[in-house]
């Protein structure tokens, strides 16, 4: 079963939005995730919802794609429509019994709330996840922040650990899942039981997955330095990241929908 | 000569790793004691020895991934003390190591492929052009932009050669790069790497703890406790009596051609060990000789065909995993007799796991049940309040346990299943160290750290911690992988020695020769079904392996030869069945030559 954590995971494919420059991408990422909390009024939402669906059709993202991708945040999202509904009690009373008021406004709002959760998390996987690989992401990043070397902050290391990172969640997502099994199978319960024996549980499959992971971080770098791996530096690139014209203008072209999104939202209120 | 250019030398080297003993303080370990080591140029040399022996670490030294604390090593005339030549010899040396997943890098196929050659800083179109054919040489082509782990071990294994193609090195080093692979995609890498190595002219160096792949090389070093002990072609090594000393031992066909010199009173030169022909000629020769005498009978340790009683049965069992559309198993039914070691072989990915992982109910049967004939009375897979109990009676052991390890002391990580069955302090003492003494660990080791022991060790240790629960059935899964010759002699021993105790064994094993020799019944599993089951006598008959395509025990293709022949030569013998232990087929070939009046007949 957690072999199939799709959240993080790349979606191969060939796309508009898998061919565009991650650099483009990740900005954009960031516009969007400023415009999605920005935006408050429930017309903009609907128009921003209609750009994410433009990106996911750029990115040829099946419905069962987005669906796995969104599943895991469903309950949050149900959550905080249930507290933010039982917690505003401004506007117009719809139904009211004992402690439970519902207004028309914190439905509204409750609403926003969650559909903006949502939009975020699909926005993050066209964006980044899905559509970039994990080495290309972290090419990315090293190219944005690439300054920031000038005072002596190691991007190219920290871009690499997190692709290496990204690479070995699903090595370590099988690990967990062989030790949990063989635990059963010498009587460990992970169901039932207090609270409190649930989480020593877990404690004993955490020891092993720590010990192998280790292990595998010290096989992993003898297996890195064995292929000259020494640092970012003099290091070429089988991919170079080249920015072409196409990805600037959907890069504008993106930044400009946001903005309209944004400043349409500003002059409704 | 240090300074040949011909040659990697290792030159009096030494070698220690830090680790903190028992008072937290640090001391060394000596890995490497000396060494001395020559390997020329474009050769093919196999490195052996037991596990701990040092024979990792001198690859590492050799690619200069550990720097000696003393001693000189020289690659092909270059010296690896000096600072300038460092990146040059180390990029011009490569590794692939056991592990598949431990050595992956990249995301996608062709950017692992990619990071040697980037790291050198090659440039581009010359960078996409060694990415390209070295992909081609593999045959990982046409998946390049495909997931990493999306591949099996054997292509994962084959990704890492084609990331070493990619630094055009001049040395290949294998660490064990085959011991995780089931044995046809262990063929297939070793031809291919042989392949690469005539095309490209590479040095190779494979580091084993397989006797017949060993036999593949010009040169065999055999290296015991950080020293370079043997040294010299394959047919030299194994025409000495003290491999055992070192943890090794002669492949299958020479044991057994041993055994029948010495049944006959003949003796093998090492010339007779050059290829099967001139084996097969001298064992001939030795076979026609006049007045030989008839071995007596080994005594047979069946332990009287094993009962009729059925003690699980498998029903109609079919399973598919969450989001895929084939079936990992398909409609099995199995039933298992009280008292034997069923086998149960099958390629990677045949569905072997899944269906020993419904035996135990750690996968609830979706389609179909598992049935245990326990003591008081049935239980079923697919009902969960018997789970429980079927764990208890139902041992569960899967591949490299080791690594599932966590409690403090062994005492405790043994014991930690019958905390769970909540059984008294008292009686829970007594029985892990019944268990414990079983699988041959002593009352020093169960007071240590399961960290603190050798890799053998722990694996006892995690056996421990399953057999303590008593179970009637035991299941286990490739429990010798990984381990040298004479750990995985003493493993066979241990699972003797429990079918000997009343207990009956499952045992999954990708070694056909000694799942042949310690399996009373082997199931074949292809694709999720069962394709044949049967004593090894009826599997392994008249080519029928063939037409199952599993691997034929190597003492059988190498006895089948020789039965051949003389069936020729004595027209009319005949042999008394067929036997999967050397020693006892060498018997078995003497004893039908000699009815026949050996060549006084003639």
């Amino acid at each position: 079963m957690l072999n199939n954590i799709s959240l993080g995971r790349y979606y191969p494919a060939h796309s508009f939005l898998h061919e565009t420059d991650p650099r483009v991408k990740t900005i954009l990422y960031f516009i969007y995730l400023v415009a999605i909390f920005m935006v408050k009024e429930p017309v903009t939402i609907g128009v921003l919802t209609g750009v994410i669906i433009l990106q996911l059709a750029l990115g040829k993202i099946t419905p069962g794609i987005l669906w796995k991708t969104i599943k895991p945040i469903i309950p949050l999202a149900l959550f905080i429509f249930i507290i933010n509904i039982l917690t505003i009690k401004d506007g117009d009373v719809l139904f009211s019994w004992k402690f439970i008021t519902l207004t028309g406004y914190g439905v509204e709002r409750a609403s926003i709330m969650a559909v903006r959760l949502i939009l975020l998390i699909i926005s993050t996987s066209i964006l980044l996840t899905l559509t970039t690989t994990p080495l290309k992401m972290s090419d990315a990043l090293e190219g944005i922040f690439k300054p920031l070397t000038v005072i002596k902050i190691p991007v190219h290391e920290m871009a690499m650990m997190m692709s290496i990172a990204l690479r070995f969640i699903p090595t370590l997502a099988s690990e967990t899942d062989k030790i949990m099994k063989a635990q059963q199978s010498r009587g460990a319960d992970y169901d039932t039981g207090s609270f409190i024996n649930r989480v020593k549980g877990y404690i004993t499959v955490l020891i092993p997955l720590f010990v192998s992971s280790f292990r595998r971080a010290d096989e992993l770098a003898v297996a890195m330095d064995a292929r000259c791996y020494h640092g970012g530096k003099g290091r070429t690139k089988l991919n170079p990241l080249k920015l072409t014209l196409r990805d600037v203008l959907a890069g504008i072209m993106f930044t400009l929908l946001a903005v309209l999104v944004v400043v349409i939202d500003l002059s409704l209120r | 000569m240090p300074d040949d250019p011909k040659r990697i030398v290792v030159k009096d080297v030494s070698f220690s790793y830090d680790v903190t003993d028992e008072n937290d303080s640090l001391a060394s370990r000596l890995a490497l004691d000396g060494i001395n080591v020559s390997i020329a140029k474009g050769s093919y040399t196999a490195i052996l020895g037991s596990n701990g022996s040092g024979k990792s670490t001198l690859a590492k030294i050799i690619d200069i991934l550990e720097v000696p604390d003393s001693g000189k090593v020289v690659v092909f005339g270059k010296d690896a003390g000096d600072d300038d030549l460092f990146w040059d010899i180390r990029s011009h040396c490569c590794v692939v190591f056991q592990n598949p997943d431990n050595q992956i890098v990249g995301t996608m196929i062709e950017e692992d492929v990619a990071f040697g050659p980037e790291n050198l800083g090659v440039p581009n179109p010359e960078l996409r052009e060694r990415v390209d054919q070295a992909l081609k040489d593999v045959g990982l082509y046409e998946l390049r932009n495909r997931e990493t782990t999306a591949l099996s071990g054997g292509q994962k294994q084959k990704l890492a050669i084609a990331g070493a193609l990619a630094m055009k090195p001049d040395i290949l080093i294998l660490d064990e790069a085959t011991a995780m692979l089931d044995p046809s995609s262990r063929d297939d890498f070793l031809e291919l790497v042989e392949k690469m190595r005539t095309e490209k002219g590479l040095t190779l160096i494979t580091i084993t703890h397989d006797m017949t792949e060993a036999l593949r090389c010009d040169k065999i070093i055999v290296i015991d406790k950080g020293k370079a002990v043997l040294e010299g072609a394959p047919e030299e090594i194994f025409m000495l009596d003290n491999l055992w000393d070192y943890g090794l031992k002669r492949p299958v066909k020479f044991n057994f051609a041993f055994e029948i010199a010495k049944l006959t009173g003949s003796e093998l030169t090492k010339e007779d060990l050059l290829s099967d022909e001139t084996l097969l000629d001298a064992l001939e020769k030795m076979l026609s000789k006049p007045g030989l005498k008839a071995p007596e009978t080994a005594d047979e340790d069946n332990g009287g065909d094993s009962e009729k009683e059925i003690i699980m049965s498998v029903k109609d069992l079919s399973y598919t995993y969450d989001g895929s559309d084939v079936k990992a198993i398909d409609n099995i039914s199995l039933d298992i007799r009280k008292g034997e070691v069923l086998g149960l072989v099958g390629e990677s990915g045949c569905g072997k796991t899944t269906l020993i992982s419904h035996m135990n109910a750690i996968f609830r049967p979706k389609e179909g049940d598992v049935i245990i004939h326990a003591k008081d009375g049935d239980l079923s897979c697919s009902n969960k309040k018997d789970t429980m109990k079927i764990r208890q009676n139902v041992g569960l052991v899967f591949q490299y346990p080791e690594y599932q390890l966590f409690e403090e002391t062994v005492f405790k990580d043994i014991g930690y299943g019958l905390k769970k069955m909540k059984v008294s302090k008292e009686e829970a003492d007594v029985r892990v160290k019944e268990a414990a003494y079983l699988v041959g660990l002593t009352d020093k080791e169960l007071g240590s750290s399961p960290f603190e022991l050798s890799g053998g060790q722990k694996r006892r240790v995690a056996m421990a911690g399953v057999l303590v629960m008593k179970p009637g059935i035991l299941v286990l899964d490739e429990p010798a992988s990984g381990l040298d010759p004479k750990g995985r002699q003493e493993m066979f021993k241990i699972i003797r020695n429990l079918r000997n105790n009343g207990t009956t064994v499952v045992l999954v094993s990708h070694n056909m020769d000694e799942a042949a020799k310690n399996c009373d019944r082997i199931c074949v599993i292809d694709a999720g079904k069962i394709k044949a089951v049967g004593t090894p006598e009826e599997l392994f008959e008249n080519n029928r392996a063939e037409e199952l395509g599993i691997q034929i025990p190597r003492i059988t293709r190498f006895s089948g030869l020789l039965r051949a022949r003389l069936a020729k030569t004595h027209p009319g013998i005949v042999f008394d069945g067929v036997n999967f232990d050397p020693e006892k087929e060498a018997g078995a070939i003497v004893r039908a030559v000699c009815k026949m009046g050996g060549a006084d007949a003639k």
